[in-house]
């Protein structure tokens, strides 16, 4: 298989149709030329043939003396016409043989070469054996045929320069409808924006193709409707009873009458179910981003959400006597998006690095501009991700020595959100300098 | 006060009317829109407290209709999907506060104590207790007329165990209050020791009285027998 560069079906369809039109051209004019060839040496084969009968005719009626006077030294006879286009020569022959053939043959007339085609014929009259040649020039059959062969050589070049041009305007006709089809489906970001209404052709595939593409449409958005049914019902299902739960245990709590150990107990089945509703919330969470529900259409100043979550987030840096560093210079930093989902991506990075980084340890995090996207790094001096874990940090329930607590969903939950908003989001880490994000949020010409 | 709870779970309603009535509220339950109407119809409310989730149709469409009919019920919305559209339509539709489920009844408590405090008057917006004055409106921490510098969290959770005083909050509680539904993995308890920590440190050098009792491994209570609105 040959590897072409991708082109569009009508070009396609255009240079398969030249092509073997110019292959089916080709073959025409060597059958061509070569059919003249051989039915013009026929006819010139049959005339010659003729002619040598006439000679035959001529010889037997006045004798062979006509043309070859004996008593002066056995000359031959010749002669041709003025355009030399004909000749005829007679002569004795040391021969004896008797044969008669035809052959191309070149004779020199003179000094000039011309090809002929030549009967050759040798004939014994009074025990003198004599050979007949006639000859007819096929210099102009020859021209003909090369003539021939030019000629069709241009008028194959200019039907294929109308033919392409034909194949092009018809395939373009005859393809616009499967064009607004492929155009419908790049158009369709999710399944809910699909346009239903059909594109009127006179092509019965096409009409198929738009009835099963429509027919699969539906499919997805029922699909779709019933996972997204589905989500809802589950939160709710289960945030319901995690919900009695929780108030019936703080309502328990409420109990004066309580031992210390009783409400340790009460608080460590609280603590659990707090971490059962994280979980839980951040399955959904994932989800509703899986299935698009959200909606990335407000403009968010990146630094202004930076500064505020780590206004939020500064407590904790004190605590741990953490030096957290902010340094903006980038010019442009709004980004569209969901601004909810921003905030849960951020805080998720800057919270992991508050909580790795040591006591009296740095926080760095700069903002700037780079080849006209935003770029955001999140630096911390923390232990640094193991080089074996590093590719699974960003997977669903992966858990690290250190994380015992932790279920494993936040930096899930950050790649998702990242991807939704097609930010590229890298980690670099070692054991020595602590971990480092790179996040380049690209800002779309339109 | 009077508070109407539109739930449809029966044992979640219980609880809560449970709850509400220590706290001196006079609680009415509907268990679907249909019940939550009519009620809403008859008698004046202070509160709704309104899952949007129902048996029979989205609740929002409460708001509306009591907005309609006059009624200066305060709204408080719960919902289990934690949903930001619902989050946003229900304030459009004049919803006063956002609850999202599983829900701690102290934060409850606290929400309904803030719109009380904001919107009826009722209580002045200075809580004493000894020498110290909590401004909640300006968010302030006074010792006399001297001005004790609090973070904003440590402002936040001396608030929360003053305005739930003689009662243990436990660490989850307090973190739950000051960081709200943050998705995060892992619970970080100790936060919340050092902020107590400092705080006490903070009092301290005012007043040598033991305000905030630890409760080991559980969490803190706030001791008042004579704090003052």
């Amino acid at each position: 298989m040959i590897l072409l560069p991708k082109t569009k079906l009508k070009n396609q369809l255009a240079l398969i149709n030249a092509f073997s039109k110019a292959i089916i051209f080709i073959v025409a004019i060597f059958v061509i030329s070569w059919a003249v060839r051989v039915i013009s040496i026929n006819e010139t084969d049959d005339q010659l043939i003729q002619k040598l009968d006439q000679v035959y005719e001529l010889i037997e009626t006045n004798g062979i003396d006509v043309f070859i006077d004996n008593e002066t030294n056995n000359q031959g006879f010749g002669s041709y016409n003025i355009l030399k286009e004909e000749y005829i020569s007679i002569e004795t022959s040391i021969d004896t043989l008797l044969y008669e053939y035809i052959a191309d043959q070149k004779r020199e007339i003179d000094s000039d070469i011309y090809d002929y085609r030549v009967i050759s014929a040798t004939i014994s009259v009074d025990e003198q054996v004599y050979l007949i040649e006639i000859g007819k020039s096929i210099y102009t059959i020859i021209s003909f045929e090369q003539k021939l062969k030019s000629f069709a050589f241009y008028l194959l070049i200019f039907l294929l320069l109308i033919s392409i041009f034909i194949d092009l305007s018809i395939t373009q006709i005859l393809l616009r409808p499967f064009g607004k089809i492929i155009d419908k489906l790049k158009n369709t970001q999710h399944p809910k924006q699909f346009d239903y209404s059909i594109i009127q052709t006179r092509t019965s595939d096409f009409m198929y193709l738009q009835e099963s593409i429509a027919l699969l449409m539906h499919q997805i958005e029922e699909a779709f409707e019933s996972e997204r049914e589905f989500i809802g019902n589950v939160s709710h299902e289960l945030l319901t009873p995690i919900s009695i739960i929780r108030i019936k245990l703080d309502n328990f709590s409420e109990n004066t009458q309580l031992s210390d150990d009783d409400l340790r107990k009460l608080y460590e089945a609280k603590t659990t179910l707090s971490r059962l509703t994280k979980m839980v919330r951040s399955l959904l969470l994932l989800s509703r981003i899986e299935n698009k529900e959200y909606l990335k259409n407000e403009n968010i100043v990146l630094s202004l959400l930076l500064s505020e979550i780590l206004t939020e987030f500064q407590d904790r840096a004190d605590l741990k006597q953490q030096q957290i560093t902010f340094k903006n210079t980038s010019k442009k930093d709004s980004f569209k998006g969901n601004s909810e989902l921003l905030r849960i991506l951020l805080s998720n990075l800057i919270s992991n690095a508050i909580k790795y980084t040591p006591e009296k340890g740095s926080v760095s995090l700069s903002l700037e501009n780079e080849k006209g996207n935003i770029v955001l790094n999140i630096s911390d001096d923390g232990p640094g991700i193991d080089q074996k874990e590093r590719p699974y940090i960003f997977d669903r329930f992966k858990k690290f020595g250190k994380q015992k607590e932790s279920f494993g969903l936040g930096l899930a939950l950050v790649k998702q959100i990242a991807d939704y908003h097609s930010i590229k989001i890298d980690v670099s880490s070692s054991q020595k300098i602590g971990t480092h994000f790179h996040l380049v949020f690209s800002i779309k010409a339109d | 006060m009077r508070i109407l709870i539109v739930e449809d779970e029966r044992s979640l309603a219980t609880e809560l009317i449970q709850f509400l009535e220590n706290e001196h509220f006079k609680c009415d339950w509907g268990a679907n829109k249909m019940e939550a109407s009519e009620l809403l119809a008859i008698n004046p409310y202070d509160f709704v407290l309104l899952d949007i989730g129902l048996p029979d149709g989205n609740g929002l469409s409460l708001i509306e209709e009591a907005r309609k009919n006059a009624s200066e019920a305060y709204f408080i919305v719960i919902t289990a999907k934690g949903e930001l559209e619902d989050k946003l339509k229900g304030f459009e539709l004049g919803a006063d506060d956002y609850l999202a489920k599983p829900f701690s009844l102290l934060e409850l408590n606290s929400r309904l104590q803030a719109i009380i405090r904001r919107k009826f008057g009722h209580k002045s917006s200075e809580i004493k207790f000894g020498n110290f004055t909590l401004d909640t409106v300006k968010r302030l921490l006074l010792y006399q007329n001297e001005f004790i510098d609090l973070t904003k969290k440590e402002y936040d959770i001396l608030h929360y165990l003053v305005l739930n005083k003689n009662r243990v909050l436990d660490r989850l509680q307090l973190t739950e209050h000051i960081w709200g539904d943050f998705y995060e993995d892992d619970f970080d308890s100790n936060y919340i020791d050092v902020h107590i920590k400092n705080i006490r440190k903070k009092m301290a050098k005012f007043d040598e009285t033991k305000w905030i009792k630890t409760l080991r491994g559980i969490g803190y209570k706030f001791i008042a027998g004579d704090t003052s609105t």
